[in-house]
């Protein structure tokens, strides 16, 4: 399935930047990372609890972060395997600094499913993970306001990342909207945004300003 | 032949348990002790396998066990073969590659078990497939038919050196020679796809092995009840009378369930005497669609040689037949694509040849019309590309060829999947095409209702095909009918039943010839522990072989209680009637022997016998056919294309058909019906979407769609012939694929009719909106 | 050892106490804590229709649901409608019409025949066609199916009037 999309962060690079240097903000926009290590050059290695429907597992992923042209682009490489199936993908990643203080972000990928993901999730993934990765963003955005209005205040920064109860519903009535009609069928799909997701924070995780 | 209670339209004896609920279907079969397996799949289609740790799983509170292939140590064996290969075929090749109970190696298809985890309920069981770590090295997938069989394809089988499974030539006649003389050829190549047998009840198996009494009792709902229990017995090294097999209600069969040495008949007997407690598995939907057997794709270049005037000279068909991962179920899919192809016409050269293609998919066995709706397909879209061609009407076009009633037995020097050559035995082709015609109005529709309705914009279309439907084939089946002391009679046979009605059309057999009610007849159907010789219900031979032979058995019992009863009335047996569950004088019929009585007396408990009698009124019998008898029929159906979705609505559908002696009309036409939905299904609901990896994108009913009510047309228009097969006594043939082989095929030159301004030609199925759509953009 | 919660539930009149696990399905509820194995499972989606039981009321997919759930509901399986020697209306329209073969999706088939038929109780074949699309059946083709509807409506209204 291709992936692709933008998002626009409402805050100057350099915030941005810091932000994602905090390790703990983005592995809390993202519900269910159990660890993250960097396990080489570039190289990362995540656990992540999956949940589609009633099939729920632990998902090992790699993640490898090639092309880098710092801090405007690079590319991710996703190997993801678990019980719910595999996944096997690449995207491109953009930054863009705005006229206006806002940092625009561009991502487009290609990615391959496997396992009961691939049969059984199928009409869902897509809706699903344009979804997740809409929450995803729009989780960060409130970091990225807390943290500036925190520096403004001259006080610690203090985030209520969403519960993986408040994320899921959240993304279950975006696919209502659209996809479902009746009250079962809740599919949450966590992977693949999650994954691109881990992407960009390890990437800037391994980008720390000197 | 007039029969009394052969032929009426009864209701049915199982009707009260299934619609009360209080049927025994697998699932429902509860022993105390029992465990419940869970097999973890693989999800790559084609993968080395490196390693799989199971300790994880196995600290997990409430699993017993977890084996992989390593835990079986010798008892992990390949196949057997299911049906054996067609040596009967001059020059054929074949690869035998059976299906291994569970992946040792290699896994080669999405889905294949790596692993069985034995837990107190399945919902641990399942918890614990996630603890198990598996490390695969995928292998680029062998998914394309033509692809695999290039030198530079990754192979399904390394050993072999090649993905070719099997390569078998027949010809009648001489095409070649037929081909320098025509006047006019025509060559298509034809890409056609099916899918899932979709029965509503999954697979399942259930195993107990009590070591007190040395015994082991399975349930299955397999097709095959005795091989299967005569296998399981040899695999343990267990004598047969050891084991017991037994089908309860079944939930629908359509062929995948004929099927077996699979991982849960192979391993879990294995285990429970291991374990020494009953295991049961239950398959869920998506392992069904992974696991379980379906038909697949086969690719056709068909070549058509006739003259000017529409008289077919030749015709040559060569195609390739995907197999999946292994081919334990031999050839029998395309071997009946090959001897239904040029079906119910009368062509004097025929040339077909079937490449079989290994690929990393699942096992290929029969679905209902097991490879005869592929030949079909092909044969009637021919004829109407020719007739177009030609411009001759193509329903004058199918008759001017037709096989005529004076022409039996038609030899078509064309060998089947009984491996004997395939002889028509009976029938009245041109009847059944006129009267499908004549039912829907064919001249009317062409020349009145379709120019004024397409002068509206509605895109009609009308289709007319025939077909032939090979059933009833060997080797044999038995039955043993008996009469207990109390009068009540019970039938026994040895196939399984599915739903076909066997509980009522088989007790009828028994009414016919003892003269009782219907209603006071037992059948037992697919028990090993009470009859076990058979090979199981498949090809539409249930009716026709087991009726037979309970038919036979049933006139042995009514001659041994006319006997019996001329001793005792005093009067020759001319002058005896059996009826309301006596034997009496006809002219006296207050003179009369009940058979209860009648069985008492042939079964005494003290004192002497004559020393040639068996005791009791039971008699066996078994019935084996020289070769199938084959049934025909047309079908004609006029559909509607929606100009802007490309959906197809069904306006009318006929089948017209004959299969001979019927044994109950209602539970033949329920039989028909169900075939169509299928048929229609095929055509245009269901495909199995495999992406390049080989994963199955649609392994669920939300995206494999069956066909609903709302699918249907708005009545299913039947019409009957009946010419009796001379094969057999009851004149019988089979029935039960009938609706699901002409379907396609006539959906297609519907459609193709209905688009005839578009100029689409339609040389594949299933079709669908999208794919409509493009055809048509296509031509613009 | 998982949490179990207490659940109380009226099946089919009889009220039923038992300690579940919060994942226990319904469907697995009725057919192996309560034995009640009419209901049957065919897909565990939600798509076929064959595990379908009436909730207060209503059709529902049991395979979707879970037991506890269905605490302080009330459930009503095919089981309600007769037994095999007193066969309910509209079970003796679906034999008389030939509207089951293999019987597995049927008793689906008549719980959802039953909550249309109490809604609906004179429907045009287009009306039940349309009622029953949403349960599959694999063996029939529907038409006897839809007749069997047709014979159950009758019977309930000759039912009526005596």
């Amino acid at each position: 399935m291709k992936l692709e999309g933008e998002h626009v962060f409402n805050g100057p690079q350099a915030d941005v930047w810091e932000m994602f240097y905090d390790p703990n903000v983005l592995a809390s926009a993202l519900p269910g990372t159990q660890s993250l290590t960097l396990i080489g050059k570039n190289e990362y290695e995540g656990k992540m609890f999956v949940r589609v429907g009633p099939v729920s597992g632990v998902f090992d992923g790699k993640l490898l972060i090639s092309n880098e042209v710092p801090p405007e682009s690079c590319t991710l490489t996703v190997d993801g395997k678990g019980a719910p199936g595999f996944v096997k993908g690449s995207g491109d990643v953009k930054f863009v600094a705005q006229a206006d203080g806002t940092t625009l972000m561009k991502y487009e990928g290609e990615v391959q499913l496997g396992g009961t993901l691939a049969s059984v999730g199928q009409r869902m993934i897509d809706s699903v993970a344009k979804s997740m990765i809409r929450q995803a963003f729009e989780s960060l955005d409130k970091a990225l306001q807390e943290r500036i209005a925190a520096k403004a205040e001259g006080r610690a920064a203090e985030y209520k990342p969403p519960s993986e109860a408040e994320f899921a519903a959240a993304v279950a009535k975006d696919m209502g909207k659209s996809v479902l009609q009746s009250q079962e069928a809740r599919v949450i799909m966590y992977v693949v945004p999650a994954l691109l997701i881990l992407g960009i924070i390890a990437y800037f995780l391994s980008n720390l300003p000197k | 032949m007039s029969y009394k209670i052969i032929g009426q339209r009864i209701t049915r004896n199982e009707d009260a348990q299934l619609l009360s609920g209080s049927a025994l279907f697998l699932d429902d079969v509860h022993l105390p002790g029992m465990l419940h397996a869970a097999f973890l799949r693989s999800d790559y289609a084609h993968a080395r396998i490196k390693s799989i740790d199971t300790s994880a799983a196995k600290q997990r509170s409430g699993v017993v066990a977890v084996y992989t292939a390593e835990d079986f140590g010798d008892y992990w064996h390949v196949g057997p073969l299911q049906v054996p290969p067609p040596l009967a075929i001059a020059g054929a090749k074949f690869n035998a590659r059976p299906l291994p109970p569970i992946a040792k190696d290699k896994v080669r298809f999405s889905g294949e078990p790596l692993a069985v985890v034995i837990a107190e309920s399945r919902y641990i069981a399942e918890d614990a497939l996630a603890d198990i770590i598996v490390d695969l090295e995928p292998l680029p997938a062998v998914t394309d038919l033509e692809k695999a069989l290039q030198p530079e394809s990754p192979l399904v089988h390394d050993d072999l050196g090649t993905n070719l499974a099997a390569d078998v030539q027949q010809e009648h006649g001489n095409y070649a020679e037929a081909a320098a003389k025509a006047d006019v050829i025509i060559k298509r190549r034809f890409y056609i796809d099916r899918g899932a047998s979709g029965a509503m009840e999954n697979r399942g198996f259930i195993v107990d092995w009590d070591e007190k009494t040395q015994t082991m009792t399975c349930w299955s709902n397999c097709q095959a009840p005795i091989p299967l229990r005569n296998t399981i017995a040899a695999n343990l090294g267990l004598a047969a009378s050891q084991v017991r097999l037994i089908t309860p209600f079944v939930g629908g069969g359509f062929g995948p369930k004929i099927m077996t040495s699979q991982a849960d008949d192979v391993l879990l007997p294995w285990i429970s005497m291991k374990l020494k407690r009953p295991i049961k598995w239950v398959e869920d939907r998506r392992e069904n669609f992974l696991a379980t057997t379906s038909e697949r794709d086969q690719i056709h270049d068909v070549e058509i040689a006739l003259t000017k005037d529409g008289r077919i000279l030749g015709l040559k068909d060569v195609f390739y037949h995907n197999t999946g991962a292994y081919d334990p179920y031999g050839m029998t899919v395309p071997l009946n694509t090959q001897t239904h192809t040029t079906g119910s016409y009368d062509i004097p050269n025929f040339y077909t040849r079937v490449i079989m293609v290994f690929t990393n998919k699942m096992v290929v066995t029969p679905v209902r019309g097991a490879g005869r709706m592929y030949g079909v397909y092909v044969m009637e879209r021919m004829m109407d590309i020719a007739a177009k061609e030609l411009n001759i009407d193509p329903v004058e076009l199918r008759l001017k060829n037709m096989i005529q009633p004076n022409q039996y037995p038609y030899k078509t020097g064309i060998i089947g999947q009984d491996f004997v050559e395939n002889v028509l035995d009976s029938g009245n082709y041109p009847a059944t095409l006129k009267k499908a015609v004549e039912i829907i109005g064919y001249e009317k529709f062409i020349k009145e209702e379709q120019p004024r309705l397409r002068a509206e914009g509605k895109k009609v279309g009308i289709g007319v095909v025939c077909f032939v439907e090979g059933t009833a084939v060997g080797p044999y089946e038995g039955a043993r009918v008996n009469v207990d002391g109390s009068g009540k009679v019970t039938v026994v046979t040895g196939i399984s039943t599915q739903g076909q009605g066997h509980f009522t059309s088989f007790a009828q057999l028994a009414a016919e010839q003892l003269g009782v009610s219907v209603r006071d007849v037992r059948v037992i159907t697919g028990d090993t522990g009470h009859f076990h010789w058979g090979a199981g219900t498949f090809a539409s031979r249930g009716a026709t072989v087991a009726g037979n032979a309970i038919y036979s058995a049933a006139t042995k019992v009514r001659n041994k209680a006319l006997q019996l009863a001329s001793s005792i009335l005093e009067a020759p047996v001319e002058e005896l009637e059996l009826a309301d569950g006596v034997v009496r004088i006809a002219d006296v019929p207050s003179k009369f022997i009940t058979l209860g009585e009648l069985a008492m007396r042939a079964n005494p408990t003290r004192g002497t016998i004559d020393p040639n009698m068996e005791p009791g009124l039971e008699a066996t019998a078994f019935y084996g056919p020289p070769h199938g008898a084959t049934g025909q029929g047309a079908v004609a159906m006029i559909v509607e294309v929606d100009p802007e979705t490309y959906l197809v609505k069904i306006k009318r559908f006929v089948i017209a058909h004959d299969c001979g002696t019927v044994i109950n009309p209602l539970i033949l036409d329920g039989q028909i019906m169900g075939g169509v939905s299928m048929g229609i299904g095929n055509a245009f609901y269901e495909r199995m979407v495999y992406d390049e990896n080989g994963q199955l994108l649609n392994a669920s009913l939300m995206d494999y769609l069956l066909p609903v009510s709302t699918d249907m047309p708005p009545k299913m228009e039947l019409a009957h012939f009946s010419t009796p097969s001379p094969l057999n006594q009851l004149g019988a043939k089979g029935i039960g694929e009938a609706g699901a082989i002409p379907t396609p095929a006539a959906f297609a030159s519907a459609v193709e009719n209905a688009l005839k301004d578009e100029g689409v030609e339609i040389l594949e199925s299933p079709l669908d909106p999208c794919r409509l759509w493009q055809l048509v953009q296509q031509k613009q | 050892m998982s949490k179990l919660y207490p659940i109380k539930v009226n099946v089919n009149g009889t009220i039923y106490e038992r300690n579940v696990d919060a994942r226990m399905m319904l469907s697995d509820f009725i057919r192996h804590e309560l034995g009640l194995t009419g209901t049957h499972v065919g897909c565990e989606h939600g798509v076929c229709g064959a595990c379908t039981v009436l909730f207060d009321g209503k059709p529902v997919r049991s395979c979707l649901m879970f037991a506890v759930q269905a605490n302080n509901h009330e459930v009503r399986t095919v089981e309600s409608l007769g037994d095999k020697d007193h066969l309910h209306p509209i079970q003796e329209a679906f034999h008389e019409k030939h509207g089951l073969q293999c019987g597995f999706c049927t008793p689906g088939f008549l719980m959802t025949v039953t909550a249309f038929l109490e809604e609906n109780p004179h429907p045009s074949r287009e009306e039940i066609r349309e009622a029953i699309s949403g349960n599959i059946c694999r063996c029939t083709g529907y038409e006897f199916i839809i007749d069997s509807v047709e014979l159950a409506a009758q019977k309930l209204a000759a039912a009526e009037k005596a």
